[in-house]
């Protein structure tokens, strides 16, 4: 038998395009790769109690058992040996401004945040790396009783209500990303609003990728007690790295009675990052959970916000709009369960692909058996820009009761020639007709924003619409 | 150590073995290598193969069944009970019935031939117009899925249809596949092949494999009625290959088996072609009820439009899984799905997944997919007007399948379904009776 082994080396020089950067100031970073031991040191340097150790050993082997899901995106290219799972920017958390490093504000500045935070910010949380640097909460939430930290924090401070609901909305065995999540996660936010209260400004929180080859993993619990309402806001940028980054968070979101939950995203990583997220509500007797989820950047996103609807006359409601430009795929959707009787949702999906890109809707509605007086609606829009792109829709419908009333409709479509013709024929020209066109088709979503989301999404999609005409 | 003894007859290599004892080389050559596929491809299983999910077939044991009975004596009666159907839906239609041994009556075909039209069984057909059945079977390659590796492996008999160019087909032609007794195993086979043609025209009742084959400019109406007893496994794919300018009306009506899982494949691979597609589903009992389709548009100015309308009642569950996908070179692509549930009683299931998968944007592509229950008001109007609650559900299920009966292409054959589907809604059907079928 003749035999060979052949091995073939490439040696890249790597073409580093910089969005903007900073010299990397990080103080402690795990080895790259995964195993017991780089779990064991992020547990150790946090400090953390026993329970969380376990949990995310435990968390490490489900992640290691399961295979790479077999549908949705392609995830070829992630390699979970050339990422570092760990990286803390600075010793302490800084409490106000003055005290973050200046590398770290000139990012910030760019990013606008003390600009935002002298207008509206109630609390902030910015995450740079994996851990929080910059936190401020304002002293009228204090009075109100409501918590508003980040995840690691609310470990260590509030264990008694951190422990109650950590785990219990995805559970560590979920999914793969979800259990490496639950494996290496640190920081994002961790919000507790007692009954009865009412947030009336919107928590926020930004979050950062700044270290090559570095994985985000951010954890985020909001426990919503019966009667309160919360807004959280989340909204993502990244410069660019040569080398993919990954990025899984795992947000759990816990609505009592009655209580109101909010969540907005708009999700601009740069078009190197592998946006994996598992994102799921409960939703009790009379909760109303929203998830406003928009997504733009990133090379690949597969996230399905979820909302399950475990008392009666619960509410979910999923508002989602996705662009997908060249070399991007935005695998996003939604899941409705229905378990009790008389809840009600509703799916609102827009969708454009432009330059190559792909975007699919991929959505679950779910109706227990026992479930009676059940009303849910799906409504997916998408529109192609251009000859090389791809539109794909991915409803899932399991209806296990009678008593229902469940709607799904799905349209994919081109920007009629009509409709130019008569904005070209008003004295717009044709790429102002088409960025008009693409403003309109997703205003269902942006009139849900706060102004000032509002306002830079817009401008994100006229830079994104960019020599789309002609 | 257990000696297992095989029961005569059963699927297994010597029922192929005889099978292609009896076919032209080229055909015992593609059997045993299609045998060789199913032998090694694994059963669908529902953590794996996406589309089998929510379909569980672990009960199967296909060596259990019997594809080759050896004489039997209910041969007659099932020719009988087929031909009595194809007077109630068109009594000027040609007739081809098949069992398990292979195709017992073959009948009206005279004005057929005399027009050109070849209506014949497969295995005479594999015979005498090798090109023509080589170039359809093509279109259902041996290692496919495990369930048409088996049928490539042991179909028998069958039915033959070839229409030549510019003939339009004088009357229509039911094929009917039956069989009887315990752990039957029966894998019927109809290929309709219509050459280039500006209007030929046939009209189809047939099962399990279908390959219809529309030339240029080619018209074929298929119509497919699927009564299996509920204790039958059935696994069906029909699929259409659609050529420039050339359109099929499908229509297909299911009532039968205990779990059936059918594919309907429209590939239209011709600019201008059009498939019309649509069904009628009615189940009960535990019936679990699978369709997933197909429409592939593969070629410019192409349109498809699929209606599924199914209604459940006691435990059955129905599972719809659609998929349009549209190739960048089909610009001006038209492509519709519609799947509408009606949900009966308490523990009944449906599950819909319509998907699109769109890469060229001059399109328009939609889907649709409701759910819904009788409303407990229409209900009590109707037993206020003095109908009884039977009937009452009778005619809610008739007023709900009525749009999708209109759209047969054969109002005989519509008609007929129509009786059938009150039989079942009132509950008793022929379908019920053990080893008794026809499709």
């Amino acid at each position: 038998m003749t035999m060979a082994v052949t091995v073939e080396a490439h040696e890249l020089t790597k073409d580093y395009k910089f969005g903007f950067h900073d010299i990397d100031v990080s103080v402690f970073r795990t080895e790259k790769g995964l195993s017991p031991e780089v779990v064991a040191a992020i547990s150790a340097h946090k400090n953390e109690p026993e329970w969380m150790l376990k949990f995310r050993l435990k968390a490490l082997s489900h992640f290691r058992k399961r295979a790479m899901p077999s549908w949705g995106a392609d995830l070829s290219g992630i390699d979970f040996d050339n990422i570092y799972y760990y990286v803390k920017p600075t010793e302490e958390q800084s409490r106000s401004w003055d005290d973050v490093p200046d590398s770290i504000r000139q990012t910030f500045d760019r990013l606008g945040i003390p600009e935002a935070e002298r207008k509206f910010l109630a609390g902030v949380s910015a995450q740079y790396d994996s851990e929080v640097v910059y936190h401020s909460i304002r002293e009228d939430l204090d009075k109100l009783g409501v918590l508003f930290g980040d995840c690691d924090t609310g470990l260590r401070d509030h264990p008694e209500i951190f422990r109650k609901y950590f785990g219990t909305v995805i559970p560590a065995n979920d999914n793969k990303f979800a259990a490496l999540n639950s494996a290496v996660w640190s920081g994002g936010s961790f919000v507790y609003v007692p009954k009865g209260v009412r947030v009336d400004i919107p928590l926020q929180a930004y979050f950062r990728i700044n270290s090559d080859n570095m994985g985000q993993f951010e954890r985020t619990l909001i426990i919503a007690e019966e009667g309160s309402y919360v807004h959280y806001i989340e909204g993502c940028t990244a410069p660019t790295y040569s080398s993919d980054s990954l990025h899984s968070a795992v947000v759990e979101i816990i609505a009592h009675k009655d209580a109101h939950v909010r969540y907005t995203t708009i999700q601009n990583w740069s078009n190197n990052v592998y946006n994996l997220v598992t994102k799921r509500a409960v939703a009790y007797e009379g909760a109303r959970v929203e998830w406003i989820d928009g997504n733009l950047g990133s090379k690949v996103t597969m996230k399905y916000p979820a909302i399950y609807l475990m008392g009666e006359h619960a509410h979910g409601e999923v508002l989602s709009a996705a662009f997908a430009g060249e070399g991007q795929h935005q695998d996003a959707g939604s899941k409705c369960i229905h378990v009790a009787s008389n809840t009600t949702s509703n799916v609102v999906s827009r969708s454009i692909s432009k330059g190559g890109g792909r975007t699919s809707y991929r959505g679950h509605i779910k109706v227990h058996e026992k479930a009676t007086g059940v009303r849910s609606s799906v409504r997916c829009d998408a529109l192609l820009l251009d000859e090389e792109s791809q539109s794909d829709t991915y409803p899932y419908m399991d209806i296990d009761s009678p008593d229902v009333s469940i709607g799904h409709e799905a349209t994919v479509s081109k920007i009629g020639d009509e409709q130019i013709f008569y904005l070209m024929s008003r004295g717009l020209s044709e790429s102002d007709a088409t960025a008009l066109i693409v403003n309109g088709f997703f205003e269902p979503f942006v009139k849900e924003l706060p102004m000032e989301y509002a306002v830079e999404l817009n401008r994100l999609l006229a830079v994104q619409m960019e020599g789309s005409v002609g | 150590m257990a000696t297992q003894l095989q029961t005569p007859g059963a699927i297994g290599p010597e029922a192929v073995t005889t099978r292609a004892a009896n076919a032209p080389a080229w055909l015992a050559e593609r059997r045993r290598a299609a045998w060789e596929a199913y032998t090694a491809l694994p059963m669908p299983d529902r953590t794996r193969d996406e589309d089998w999910r929510r379909t569980d077939i672990r009960g199967l044991e296909p060596d259990e069944y019997v594809v080759d009975p050896g004489p039997t004596g209910h041969g007659a009666g099932l020719v009988e009970a087929m031909r009595e159907m194809r007077d109630r839906i068109a009594p000027d239609a040609a007739f081809v019935a098949s069992t398990r041994n292979g195709v017992r009556a073959l009948e009206g075909a005279e004005a057929l031939r005399a027009q050109g039209v070849t209506v014949c069984s497969l295995e005479d057909a594999a015979v005498h117009d090798e090109a023509a059945v080589r170039r359809a079977l093509a279109h259902v390659p041996v290692d496919g899925s495990k369930f048409t590796a088996l049928w490539n492996a042991l179909w028998r008999g069958g039915c033959f249809v070839h229409v030549p160019t510019g003939v339009e087909a004088a009357v229509p032609i039911v094929a009917a596949h039956s069989a009887a007794g315990d752990h039957a195993a029966i894998l019927p086979a109809t290929v309709v092949v219509l050459e280039a043609s500006p209007a030929a025209q046939g009209t189809m009742l047939s099962d399990a494999v279908s390959i219809l084959h529309l030339g240029e400019g080619s018209r074929l109406d298929h119509c497919l009625l699927q009564r299996w007893s509920a204790s039958t496994w059935h696994l069906a794919t029909h699929r259409g290959v659609l050529e420039r300018d050339s359109r099929l009306r499908f229509f297909a009506a299911t009532f039968g088996s205990r779990l059936q899982k059918v594919y309907w494949d429209a590939l239209l691979e011709g600019q201008g072609a059009d498939a019309t597609l649509t069904g009628v589903c009615f189940g009960g009992g535990d019936q679990h009820l699978d369709h997933q389709s197909l429409q592939a548009h593969r070629a410019p100015a192409t349109r498809s439009d699929l209606l599924l309308k199914v209604a459940v009642r006691d435990r059955a569950q129905s599972v719809y899984g659609g998929l349009i996908t549209v190739d960048r070179a089909a610009q001006r692509t038209d492509g519709y799905v519609q799947n509408r549930n009606l949900m009966l009683s308490r523990g009944a299931r449906a599950s819909g997944i319509p998907m699109l998968e769109i890469k060229a944007n001059d399109v328009r592509c939609s889907h649709g997919v409701t759910a819904g229950h009788i409303d407990t008001e229409q209900r009590f109007y109707l037993q206020s007007r003095g109908v009884d609650p039977e009937a009452a559900d009778r005619l809610i299920v008739r007023g709900f399948m009525q749009d999708a009966l209109d759209r047969s292409p054969h109002a005989g054959f519509a008609e007929f379904v129509g009786g059938v589907l009150d039989e079942v809604v009132a509950g008793h059907s022929a379908a019920g009776v053990e080893a008794e079928g026809l499709s």
